[in-house]
């Protein structure tokens, strides 16, 4: 059976809505006919070529382009070509499209693609992870897919939604993830899943970090006999705070994981909930982990040190269960 | 006049004017409400720059072209077509209008109708008009079409201005981006702003055509933008006008603008378009005085009419609102 | 060669952690499969941790006295690749993460991974240790100790109205050796089989009242009393006041003597009584009330009474007014009647002391004025105090006080 990858549910995604819908087009940094930094636009430019746009190195101008077409009823995808350089798109991103329909009543159908996450040997510039900012914005949607099926269903999704999308793809997934078709439970956008059935405690966790949870449940299975369950968010906004109150309603203890840096974000707000809604249901204090508060660092070593690891969730993981 | 105005035709300059006069007499009316306590926040007017808002709109057909007024636009806004009651409505924070008191004063806009609503972000709507200008290529639609979007002095210095710019140059798209160099970027003078000779300097090093125009000077202005509007839709690609005038207001209505050189003011740059306007009109029997009072009269009722309008109407309530900042039904915020 | 770690086994569903009692083995030792090589005890018992691997014994980190999480690495074995493909161990390499960075990067294979347990120098980073247990008795080491009622165990029981000590009788599984929530449910339906009838409203008034009076480290002192003086008195007085009448009195001037005794500690201040308002343990159906008589160092036993008297039968009769219990600074009661000779009375959550009286008994006391035995009626008085507030003497004196005062019947 042959095996498909993350980038290529993308990549795949992308060639299906072209295909579908001809108001889809895409634009980004060398997306044409180099079929961008990560190919994830390979061969698209040949068969689309006036929907698959070279952009300038202008991240506000491409946003605010994409923005406007989405006003004028195109449905662009646009390709960061890191989610890092998104922070020179950030005004048109939180300020127009953010705003739009609150403001006007008047949609904007744009998906921003965010290469996200980091990989050894990218340094602090090429590994970021923004979610937590953009969904600190109200009018942006924010999925973080962690499947190959995921990858694909979620993209073909945020293109026909009506709001703006943040779609943040983890490049540590793009090649190494594979699965043996495209095709998997196609949840909605704003459904967490869990990943992983457990009774002791539940890891709620996203993008790359849900495959470093589930090799941490692993081991701690292996170890001591441990069930912890795995939820993967899928979409950070909405949060899906009922299937996380559901989980630790089933456990009564909380970790939360992120790859984000630690100071508010992601796994902040999920505590937060937690502690809010579902405080009754706790055995023992939430907890969160986080990559380190410091720039990510180049070299492989320091970068694996920096961001959580299955030891790293297994350690805490530990630390939760002797609470 | 010197010049023959062959090349421009009697209703569009009359379009022009009335827009132009039609915005000064809402605008005098929107200081007064200001004054009156009747308006929560600000209040930003186009005092001195109707002749160059009015005609770049003026070149702009509602429905098919796109146009993107920034802060001191009132003028343009009446030429391109919106109606005033969605100005008055928006300032007074009626739930009927555009921005159903979510935006108020002049972040308004109807994107469906082609002109969006502007964010405080100076420049970002460069790259939006675009955007939208492509969505129309895309479908097969940009034949004839334009777009306009202006921008003041203060602008040029952002990151987006370049952006924007550079981009729309690439795409070859029709633009008119007008800059509205009225000297001050709020309080800021040029000379603190850039120090090139002529911002119509910057044209060359984006590779599009640079316009100059004296922008109190309504015949000079109307034909300019006609030139370039012309050349842009013939796809030329963007054409980049540079107006010059002086603001003759503050920033907004809180401020007295006491800060602006009195050379200045007395100077060419400091004459009101509107006064050379209507000079202008007469001369060339493009109208006469009396019909120009009747038209201030008129300006005068409908202006009062959407005013009053405007007050009597709801504003919007915090319980009725639906707090949505999405379209897609399901998708809840939290 | 491979390396296999030696890893501390989850000995039972809620053990989180175990103390290394001995290292059976030491660097250089060869072991065979499943050979025993260190003994480790937990709060339930002591068990050896084997290894499944034949092998040579490379490092030792666990400490012996110390406690250890499950899981962690206790040491190191290297074995052949045949005894780990036999055994399906996972070898040390295994265990680490990034083996996937690799596809990525196409980086070396570099066997340092372990980036969050190993140090630089190859060693290992000390495991995670929690504090020893307490050794012989079933309480945890857990932080929150078997004590600790988490929110999600305290929902459950403010849902079913039960309080800590209702669940005092469980022995907790969970973490730590507290109660869980599951250990609550079975304990629950376990109990639901047994016989059982609905607490009356004065039960659990009671309950709750001495629930929240033994927060306080409580301590009883007794002496002696002879009642001979008091009995005679009492037989010469028409209506005749009842015993636990004098000593009520007794006590309430010993008080206006030394007002402290009766003090109430409230954070750094001892807040003294206003009056000398004392109250008087009525036993009821399925409880007890305590009827106060106001200003009790003020008037004598004569003068109260009736108004005792009158009290004691609204009390039995359940028939008190609302105030007539309140604002008590302390309590006498006789147990006495019960015919019981010593008592432990907790006094009222309000109030720092109580005074018991037992049940009279007749003795035969040696009198250097006869120089025979005489028989005496002898009963034990019993003082229950706040020892946050009066020391063991200063109880002491009191009680001998209030002996002396009642060797004077006529006086109260």
């Amino acid at each position: 059976m042959s095996e498909v990858t993350y980038i290529d549910a993308i990549h795949k995604a992308l060639s299906d809505s072209l295909l579908e819908d001809p108001s889809v087009f895409l634009y980004g940094q060398d997306i044409g006919k180099f079929g961008g930094a990560f190919k994830a636009t390979k061969g698209l430019q040949g068969l689309y070529p006036e929907r698959v746009l070279d952009a300038p190195i202008s991240e506000d101008a491409m946003a605010g382009l994409a923005i406007g077409a989405a006003l004028d009823g195109a449905r662009p995808v646009l390709e960061m070509q890191f989610a890092d350089f998104s922070s020179v798109a950030f005004n048109q991103l939180v300020n127009q499209a953010a705003t739009h329909y609150y403001r006007t009543g008047v949609p904007v159908p744009l998906t921003v693609r965010l290469p996200s996450g980091g990989t050894p040997g990218s340094g602090p510039f090429h590994s970021q992870s923004m979610e937590s900012l953009y969904a600190h914005y109200p009018g942006l949607i924010v999925v973080t897919p962690a499947t190959v099926a995921d990858a694909y269903s979620m993209l073909i999704d945020s293109i026909k939604l009506d709001d703006p999308v943040i779609y943040c793809e983890h490049k540590f997934l793009y090649r190494w993830l594979k699965s043996s078709s495209y095709e998997g439970d196609r949840l909605p956008i704003g459904k967490a899943r869990v990943a992983r059935a457990g009774k002791h405690a539940t890891v709620v966790t996203y993008s790359a970090m849900v495959h470093e949870a589930v090799r941490a449940a692993e081991m701690l299975h292996m170890q001591g006999g441990w069930e912890i369950e795995v939820v993967d968010l899928r979409s950070v906004k909405p949060l899906d705070t009922d299937t996380i109150i559901a989980s630790v309603a089933r456990t009564g203890r909380l970790l939360a994981v992120g790859e984000a840096f630690p100071w508010g974000g992601v796994t902040a707000e999920v505590v937060s909930r937690v502690s809010a809604d579902g405080f009754h249901l706790l055995d023992a204090p939430p907890a969160r982990l986080n990559a380190r508060d410091t720039p990510i660092p180049y070299h492989p070593k320091l970068w694996a040190a920096h961001r959580p690891t299955p030891e790293s969730i297994a350690h805490a993981l530990h630390k939760l269960l002797n609470y | 006049m010197d010049t023959s105005n062959e090349d421009i035709s009697r209703d569009h300059v009359r379009k022009v004017f009335r827009a132009m006069l039609t915005a000064r007499v809402l605008e005098n009316k929107l200081g007064s409400l200001y004054k009156a306590g009747k308006i929560a926040g600000g209040v930003y007017l186009g005092k001195g720059q109707e002749a160059v808002s009015a005609s770049l709109a003026a070149c702009l057909i509602k429905g098919r072209d796109v146009y993107a007024p920034l802060i001191r636009d009132q003028a343009g806004r009446t030429a391109f077509g919106e109606e005033l009651i969605d100005c008055t409505r928006t300032y007074l924070g009626s739930v009927e209008g555009p921005m159903r008191g979510r935006d108020g004063n002049i972040h308004r806009g109807r994107p469906r109708d082609g002109m969006p609503a502007m964010i405080s972000h100076l420049g970002s709507a460069i790259s939006l008009v675009s955007g939208m200008l492509l969505a129309k290529r895309l479908r097969g639609e940009m034949q004839g079409v334009l777009g306009g979007t202006c921008v003041g002095d203060g602008c040029t210095s952002t990151g987006s201005f370049h952006e924007g710019l550079n981009t729309a140059a690439v795409e070859k798209l029709p633009l008119v981006l007008t800059v509205a160099n009225n000297q001050y970027a709020y309080s800021t003078p040029n000379d603190r702003q850039f120090v090139c000779d002529d911002l119509v300097d910057k044209a060359q090093g984006y590779g599009v055509r640079g316009h100059s125009v004296d922008g109190t000077d309504m015949l000079a202005c109307i034909r300019v933008m006609k030139n370039a509007a012309d050349r842009a839709r013939a796809g030329e690609g963007p054409q980049l006008v540079v107006a010059s005038m002086l603001r003759l207001t503050g920033h907004g209505e809180h401020d007295d603008g006491s800060y602006v050189d009195g050379e200045l003011r007395e100077s060419e740059l400091g004459r009101d378009s509107i006064d050379v306007g209507r000079d202008q009109m007469i001369r060339n029997n493009f109208s006469d005085e009396a019909e120009i009072t009747g038209w201030e009269a008129e300006a005068a009722k409908t202006v009062q009419a959407a005013v009053a309008q405007a007050q009597k109407e709801s504003e919007p309530d915090p319980y009725q609102d639906d707090w949505r900042a999405f379209a897609t039904p399901n998708i809840q915020g939290r | 060669m491979p390396k296999v770690p030696i890893l501390m086994p989850q000995l039972g569903e809620s053990i989180a952690e175990a103390t290394i009692i001995r290292l059976q083995v030491a660097i250089g030792d060869t072991v065979s499969p499943d050979q025993e090589v260190i003994e480790v005890e937990t709060n339930k018992a002591t068990m050896g941790v084997t290894t499944l691997c034949a092998g040579l014994v490379t490092e030792v980190i666990a400490k012996e006295g110390v406690s250890y999480a499950v899981g962690s690495v206790l040491g190191v074995l290297e074995v052949t690749q045949e005894e780990v493909d036999r055994t399906g161990e996972q070898i040390l390499d295994e265990l680490s993460s990034d083996g996937n960075v690799k596809a990525v990067t196409g980086q070396e294979e570099d066997d340092d991974e372990n980036l969050h347990f190993k140090t630089q120098d190859g060693g290992y980073h000390e495991p995670v240790t929690v504090e020893p247990n307490v050794k012989g008795l079933p309480v945890p080491t857990g932080k929150g100790g078997a004590h600790y009622i988490s929110p999600r165990m305290r929902a459950r029981m403010t849902e079913l109205g039960l309080r800590a000590a209702d669940v005092s009788a469980i022995s907790g599984s969970g973490a730590g050796g507290r109660v869980t929530v599951e250990d609550l449910e079975q304990f629950l339906e376990h109990i639901s089989a047994w016989p059982h009838t609905k607490a009356s409203p004065m039960r659990l008034a009671v309950a709750d009242a001495m629930r929240r009076s033994w927060t306080r480290p409580l301590a009883t002192v007794a002496r002696p009393l002879v009642m001979d003086k008091i009995l005679d008195h009492r037989r010469s007085q028409d209506p005749k006041p009842g015993p636990a009448l004098y000593l009520l009195r007794a006590l309430a001037l010993a008080l206006a003597e030394n007002p402290t005794t009766a003090g109430y500690l409230i954070g750094e201040s001892v807040v003294h009584p206003r009056a000398f308002d004392i109250g008087v343990a009525v036993q009821v159906d399925d409880g007890v009330l305590v009827p106060v008589i106001r200003n009790a160092d003020s008037k004598t036993v004569k003068e109260l009474v009736e108004e005792y008297n009158h009290l004691v039968d609204q009390a039995r009769a359940r028939k008190l007014p609302e105030d007539a219990t309140k604002h008590g600074i302390a309590t006498v009661t006789n147990f006495g009647t019960f015919g019981l000779t010593w008592g432990t009375p907790i006094p009222l959550p309000n109030e720092t002391l109580i005074l018991g009286l037992s049940a009279g008994v007749k003795r035969p006391v040696w009198s250097d004025e006869t120089g025979t035995f005489i028989p005496v009626t002898e009963a034990e008085i019993d003082l229950t105090f706040d020892h946050r507030v009066v020391d063991g003497g200063g109880a002491g004196m009191l009680l001998n006080r209030i002996s002396e005062l009642l060797q004077e019947p006529e006086a109260l």
